[in-house]
């Protein structure tokens, strides 16, 4: 027994208002598709793990306390042992002049 | 991209350029992504313009090659080897082997029959 098209338009009416889905009966691509899909960014930015407690926010979280970097106190040991070799970083240039007075070259100097 | 990339070390597993590089993809591609979608919407919407959807076309096009998962790639979190990796454990296959014989994975184990 054959039914009716309009029938049949109207169950996928039904259809489409009870699954709540766009009624579309030409079939036109509407690119709904693509509103259907969820977002994949929040689970693909977890791949890497996150960074856990370090010694610094855990300084920050309780002031009072006295807590021990071992790296960075090493660090700073380093520095020091360093710079009483007289090997230490140079200071730091603030002003244009200062920085420049080291670094022009002599004009008949040719570039080693 | 420079202008991406976290200011502070922001992952805790084995890090290297590689590694940085894709972390900075995926946050830019996560804060991309319904924008994306957004243009793939218009640009699959038959019913649209023809104008409005090649402008959506070029539009997506013209966005920044980091908000593209395409440019993401899965990489070893133990050792940021970027081929040959088990999904699961986001591990390269020799890492995973170690960590398994290892015992450090739970529930795995070498198979024998």
């Amino acid at each position: 027994m054959a039914v009716p098209r309009a029938r049949i338009l109207d169950l996928m009416k039904a259809q489409c208002r009870i699954f709540n889905t766009t009624y579309n009966p030409e079939r036109l691509r509407m690119g709904n598709k693509v509103l259907r899909q969820r977002l994949r960014g929040p689970a693909m930015t977890e791949y890497y793990p996150p960074r856990t407690s370090t010694i610094k926010k855990l300084r920050e979280k309780y002031p009072g306390w006295h807590l021990v970097d071992e790296r960075e106190d090493e660090r700073f040991e380093n520095i020091k042992i360093a710079k009483a070799r007289g090997k230490g970083a140079p200071k730091k240039k603030r002003t244009a002049e200062e920085s420049k007075k080291n670094s022009k070259r002599k004009p008949g100097q040719a570039a080693s | 991209m420079s202008q991406f990339r976290a200011k502070t070390l922001d992952i805790g597993c084995f890090v290297n350029k590689w590694i940085i590089r894709d972390h900075t993809k995926r946050k830019v591609f996560k804060e991309n992504e319904p924008e994306r979608q957004a243009l793939r919407y218009i640009i699959r919407n038959t019913t649209l313009p023809q104008r409005v959807r090649a402008q959506a076309q070029l539009q997506l096009s013209q966005m920044h090659c980091y908000t593209r998962p395409s440019q993401i790639k899965n990489r070893c979190i133990m050792g940021g080897k970027g081929r040959g990796i088990v999904t699961d454990f986001r591990m390269g296959r020799f890492q995973f082997r170690m960590n398994a014989l290892a015992g450090n994975l739970p529930g795995v184990r070498k198979a024998s029959w």
